[in-house]
């Protein structure tokens, strides 16, 4: 495989990835409203638990890592996905019962960077700084794939996966718990006056959006084969937010192109250029600027994203003679009304006129 | 004194669907209800009235659950719902709309009225991949009941539109028709009339009365003594947080602390008409 469909692969499997990750926190920001910035927490977990799942046990290897099971794929990513949405549980537990947006968002960025602290600093648990790495290839041995052809095995089992997590997601947003959802995104004071459970909701949401970074992330370390703590900086959350942002908050179609333009077009694609001559990392923080600069310009003349919500029209019926409020009669109110005044006339003993 | 011993009182109360007793809220020392007692009679309009800081938005927040109170207790029927959750009261079979209101704006109208329904079989993940049949079924029932609602309250043609594009009057209609796809045993109707057009006002009335001989439980905020006084069966005065008094509204018109805390010169209204 030459040099460029390397890239190319490489380029597919992250929008793939980003997809995924797009989607899960779409569901907990674009559909219900929680501002999670936590989200890059929940992708390292995926990914810490699915590597630590894939390894053997971790004596003789040089790394410190709990679990050490040598699970095959996809069942160490499903330990990833669900290990991730049970952290959301905590999480939930901790935040979504008494804070609102603002507080919600700074609690979970604090959460965010505990829980970095703890990975980066305590060795035994996932490694440390250093991180996981060496974690197999899935299925590369069974299929003999080389490390070229594993890149685009992998980048289309990652399509395939992201295809199935769309389907899915599309069944949920499209169904009463998707508008269910949707509401409380609105107004959660209507939502819950309407008799819906808040709280439940925003758990479920968090428990699919989580399941869908634990995905991403389980599907990052067996492509790269290598996970450490530079790879989930707090400030990598807000790349998934300009994903959604950029392509369309609410829409799982916008999902897939805010993840082409922000993390392939600029994030991922510019590390393939050659460096500046001079100017060694430069085209990484001119990177991170267009990514602000992008998100700013969204904000300002297009928030609604490439491709905006959806707007659910109802089933078709016929269309004759309906009133509508053009031409609503007043006559039958009027006289209830007057039905009614005439009645109160009578309880009272008719001590008023009707009116 | 109890605010029941200064209530005045009128022939024996129906049923009573709704009941608070000494109920009291305070915003950081600033008191804001001091022992609200009342009942609302079963299937009549009762309004609720009283100047403005009376405590009466506060008073349909907590008997809502939008707002927990201090002290005091609140009934549904026998049931005490003190303090409940608002999705608990709401699934109790009490819907409330907002002073100001608080439509579902990215939503469209005939969504908005979707949400309402109590129990939907769609709302559960299980259901969605499990028992698609069923949750189709439900789903198609709510739409045809909703857009039956929305032929009656006249916003039919605009289902498909987003909720935050509609106007005030329309927004009112909205809030209103989506108590009603609840179908709900007690209506709290913060203030419908404000802000709203004479024709329109007419209207919501009638939608009211309707609800009214559908059994359907009222309580309405409202400051417009001739919607009240056309349409209510009851009514509550609320003045610094405590009920003034309770009655018939031409009996209120002959105590003179109602009519020193609220009425004032629209005690005339008979004369001036």
């Amino acid at each position: 495989m030459s040099a460029f469909w390397y890239y190319v692969f490489t380029l597919v499997f992250f929008l793939f990835d980003y997809f995924i990750l797009a989607m899960g926190l779409n569901i907990q920001y674009g559909e219900t409203g929680i501002l999670n910035f936590a989200y890059i927490g929940f992708v390292a977990i995926g990914a810490y638990v699915t590597g630590a799942v894939s390894l053997p046990n971790s004596v003789g290897t040089g790394q410190h890592y709990i679990l050490g099971w040598g699970l095959p794929f996809p069942v160490n990513l499903l330990i990833g996905g669900l290990t991730a949405s049970a952290f959301a549980v905590i999480v939930a537990l901790i935040s979504l019962r008494r804070l609102r947006t603002d507080y919600l968002a700074m609690v979970l960025i604090s959460l965010s960077l505990v829980l970095y602290d703890i990975c980066n600093n305590f060795v035994p648990l996932f490694n440390g700084a250093d991180g996981l790495y060496n974690v197999p290839e899935p299925m590369a041995k069974a299929l003999h794939l080389n490390t070229n052809s594993f890149i685009w095995f992998f980048a289309l089992v990652a399509g395939g996966i992201s295809l199935i997590m769309w389907f899915v997601m599309s069944r949920i947003t499209r169904s009463p718990l998707g508008r269910t959802l949707r509401a409380i995104r609105d107004d959660e004071v209507v939502a819950a006056a309407l008799g819906k459970n808040v709280f439940r909701y925003q758990l479920t949401s968090m428990l699919i959006g989580s399941f869908y970074a634990g995905i991403g992330g389980g599907l990052l370390i067996q492509f790269g084969g290598s996970f450490n703590p530079t790879a989930w900086l707090p400030g990598e959350t807000f790349v998934v937010f300009a994903v959604i942002i950029v392509g369309g908050v609410g829409n799982n179609w916008g999902l897939l192109i805010g993840a082409l333009v922000v993390e392939v077009l600029l994030v991922h694609l510019p590390t393939f250029l050659p460096a500046i001559p001079g100017h060694a990392g430069l085209i990484e923080y001119i990177d991170a600027m267009l990514i602000g600069v992008l998100l700013m310009v969204m904000l300002w003349f297009r928030p609604q994203g490439l491709v905006p919500e959806r707007l659910r029209r109802s089933p078709a019926e016929e269309t004759t003679s309906r009133s509508t409020l053009d031409d609503f009669d007043l006559t039958e109110f009027e006289s209830k009304i007057a039905a009614q005044s005439r009645v109160d006339s009578d309880e009272a003993g008719g001590r008023h006129e009707p009116a | 004194m109890s605010p029941l011993d200064e209530t005045t009182t009128s022939a024996p109360l129906p049923e009573v669907a709704l009941r608070c007793e000494g109920i009291t809220k305070s915003f950081q020392g600033v008191s804001a209800v001091t022992g609200a007692t009342f009942d609302v009679p079963k299937s009549q309009i009762t309004a609720l009235i009283g100047p403005n800081g009376a405590g009466k938005t506060t008073l349909v927040n907590i008997l809502s659950g939008s707002m927990k109170c201090d002290g005091g207790t609140e009934f549904i029927g026998d049931v005490e719902v003190t303090n409940k959750e608002s999705y608990e009261i709401a699934r109790l079979g009490l819907m409330r709309t907002f002073q100001l209101s608080r439509e579902l704006g990215g939503l469209t109208v005939l969504e908005n009225l979707l949400v309402a329904p109590k129990h939907q079989a769609g709302e559960s993940l299980l259901n969605i991949f499990f028992r698609p049949g069923k949750m189709k079924s439900v789903e198609r029932a709510n739409v045809q009941r909703a857009l039956e609602i929305l032929r009656t309250y006249g916003l039919y043609k605009l289902r498909d539109n987003r909720a935050r594009e509609l106007s005030g009057g329309q927004k009112k209609l909205l809030e209103i028709s989506r108590a009603v796809m609840a179908s709900p045993t007690i209506m709290l109707l913060d203030e419908p009339m404000a802000g709203v057009n004479p024709a329109l006002i007419d209207r919501i009335g009638g939608y009211i009365l309707d609800l009214k001989s559908q059994g359907v439980t009222l309580l309405m905020v409202e400051h417009n003594l001739n919607v009240v006084e056309k349409i209510c069966d009851h009514v509550i005065v609320l003045a610094e947080g405590r009920t003034l008094a309770t009655g018939r509204l031409e009996e209120l018109r002959a105590n003179e602390e109602v009519v020193k805390a609220y009425l004032g010169e629209v005690i005339d209204v008979n004369t001036a008409r």
